[in-house]
């Protein structure tokens, strides 16, 4: 399969053949469609080197001068330009693209330097900035388009692995659903009194997906939901969560103000009269070998101690 | 034009707006008046107002330049008396809302990197104004590297040596000469200049190496912070500090006049 970070570039890449005005700046972090953007658009393509804070601030000022600007570095490494994206770009209103690769523990076993496991919480605390999480790479292309579109500031979160069994999700969709940052993947009805939504994101979903199932086996009413954008539209959030009174978040994040967090602030600012169930990775750095899946699974993400966690609590 | 008159009433104006609201960094203002002074009001310098940017790094010192804006015409003279107030447009730190400035102001190590992306994509000029105690961020120097890699020879840094940080004196604090060697060194023609003499900034200023170059200029313009107020040069405490005792009013209205 294609990596995200692939589709991302090469889709642009045809927007910049015939537009000068967008640039790709490369934070030391490599990738294989860069290559045609080194050879066939030089004037395009920027190396930075590893120093995020001077390239927020460089793109900053490309911006500026009207620039459609994106930048690539790993995903970990937005905490260490935070200042220069609050500051060059959210306060002073220049919209780029930051495009982060392997969000999640992605880059496991490298360890938590390498893995954003709070970038959420700090990212979505910007002004005016939105976050997205792409699942596959048809909503990847989709987010291209958009902000090739539509200029705002973004943080585009690349998966390095993608979750099995929605690769298809997505294949056409119209502008406006894009920006809705929510779809409903699969929902059923099992004549339960429990009406229960599954919310993720990203590679998060393959197991959000198990947990699905599970709790359609076990004759519960159920929805799987995709989040893709931060901050959550309230409007379109209370909407699709109508018929659901108990709403169960799976990030690959720290609970401290993240996804589930964003869930939680809806419901309280909005009245809803739901449960939320927050399930996320222990608020610890994680030094463990092993895979991805080898540390979520000891780390409260194995299907039993998710859906034991849930109907533990069930009101 | 008398520049050192011109120069004598912007640190007069300066003086009182920042006495009169207590608000702001003045010792850090007073010591870039006269590079201002060259650049803006100077006929015989390169530096174009209404065509080149000056962004603001050092943004504590940008007031210094409201009495020069005011006086060009950006607004109007009576925005002075309302620095700081609910009423008025001028802020401690510039910001791009206030006409003739151009970024966002406040935090340090960030405008020089900003301008380099506008140098990228512009013909005009960009000087960018730095302060001595701001090149202890990181972000400068990976600036420096990516400008001097980049050979954005439009861009003009201008160093405001003042020569102090908060708490004292740089070289006491933590050392960053030598200055003009590292500039050197990451590629840069650099050039020192007495920052309140309008002569030498102007040999400078106005050469023709400086706006032709094939290489960025980096200037290190000695300058005293607190200068033209006699109890406040060269003491490190006014770095925060805005007299505001009758006495020392007077005083520093006689020594600016």
């Amino acid at each position: 399969m294609i990596a995200q970070r692939d589709i991302f570039f090469d889709t642009l890449f045809e927007y910049a053949k015939k537009d000068k005005d967008v640039y790709l700046i490369a934070a030391d972090c490599g990738a294989k469609s860069l290559d045609r953007w080194r050879n066939e658009l030089p004037d395009q393509f920027i190396y930075t080197g590893i120093s995020e804070q001077h390239t927020i601030n460089f793109a900053a000022g490309l911006a500026s001068q009207g620039k459609k600007v994106y930048v690539y570095f790993m995903a970990c490494w937005v905490a260490r330009c935070f200042e220069q994206i609050r500051y060059s770009c959210a306060m002073a209103k220049n919209n780029i693209t930051i495009v982060g690769t392997s969000v999640g523990l992605g880059y496991h076993p490298a360890g938590p330097a390498h893995e954003p496991t709070e970038d959420l919480a700090y990212m979505r605390s910007l002004c005016g900035l939105e976050i997205h999480s792409p699942c596959n790479n048809h909503m990847t292309k989709g987010l291209v388009d958009l902000s090739y579109r539509e200029s705002k500031l973004r943080y585009v979160r690349l998966e390095r692995t993608q979750p099995k069994g929605f690769e298809d999700l997505y294949m056409s969709f119209n502008d406006s659903f894009i920006e809705n940052g929510i779809f409903n993947v699969k929902s059923k009805y099992n004549k339960s009194n429990k009406n229960i939504m599954i919310l993720s994101s990203g590679y998060m979903l393959e197991r959000a997906d198990k947990l699905y199932q599970k709790m359609l086996d076990n004759n519960y009413n159920v929805a799987l939901t995709d989040i893709w954008k931060l901050p959550i539209d309230y409007k379109y959030f209370e909407s699709i969560s109508k018929n659901y009174d108990i709403l169960v978040t799976i990030e690959e994040q720290s609970l401290n103000g993240g996804f589930g967090s964003n869930v939680c602030e809806i419901v309280c600012d909005m009245d809803l009269n739901k449960q939320v169930i927050r399930i996320g990775l222990p608020n610890k750095y994680i030094f463990d070998n092993g895979s991805r899946d080898y540390i979520l699974e000891n780390n409260g993400f194995d299907l039993e101690s998710m859906y034991n966690s849930i109907i533990g609590r069930l009101k | 034009m008398n520049l050192k008159t011109k120069s004598k009433d912007v640190r007069k104006e300066l003086f009182k707006f920042k006495t009169s609201t207590g608000i702001g960094h003045l010792a850090s203002t007073l010591s870039c008046v006269d590079i201002l002074t060259s650049l803006y009001l100077d006929d015989k310098t390169h530096f174009n107002h209404k065509h080149d940017y000056m962004i603001w790094s050092k943004a504590h010192g940008s007031p210094a330049v409201y009495p020069i804006l005011a006086d060009l015409g950006y607004f109007d003279k009576d925005e002075l008396d309302k620095y700081c107030t609910p009423e008025g447009i001028l802020k401690l730190h510039s910001d791009s809302s206030i006409p003739g400035c151009h970024f966002v102001g406040g935090s340090l190590g960030n405008g020089i990197g900003y301008a380099s992306g506008v140098a990228h994509t512009t013909d005009k000029e960009v000087y960018v104004m730095l302060g001595d105690a701001e090149l202890y961020e990181g972000s400068v120097w990976e600036s420096l590297m990516f400008i001097s890699h980049n050979n954005l020879n439009n861009m003009k840094l201008i160093v405001d040596r003042n020569g102090m940080g908060i708490l004292g004196k740089t070289e006491e604090l933590l050392g960053i000469e030598p200055l003009k060697d590292k500039f050197e060194s990451f590629g840069f023609i650099v050039h020192v200049v007495d920052g309140h003499d309008f002569d030498d900034m102007r040999n400078v200023f106005s050469s023709d190496e400086f706006k032709d170059s094939d290489k960025c200029h980096v200037v290190i313009a000695n300058t005293i912070k607190g200068k033209g107020v006699s109890y406040m040069e060269d003491v490190w405490q006014y770095h925060t500090i805005i007299p505001k005792d009758e006495d020392l009013l007077k005083t520093a209205m006689e020594d600016l006049s």
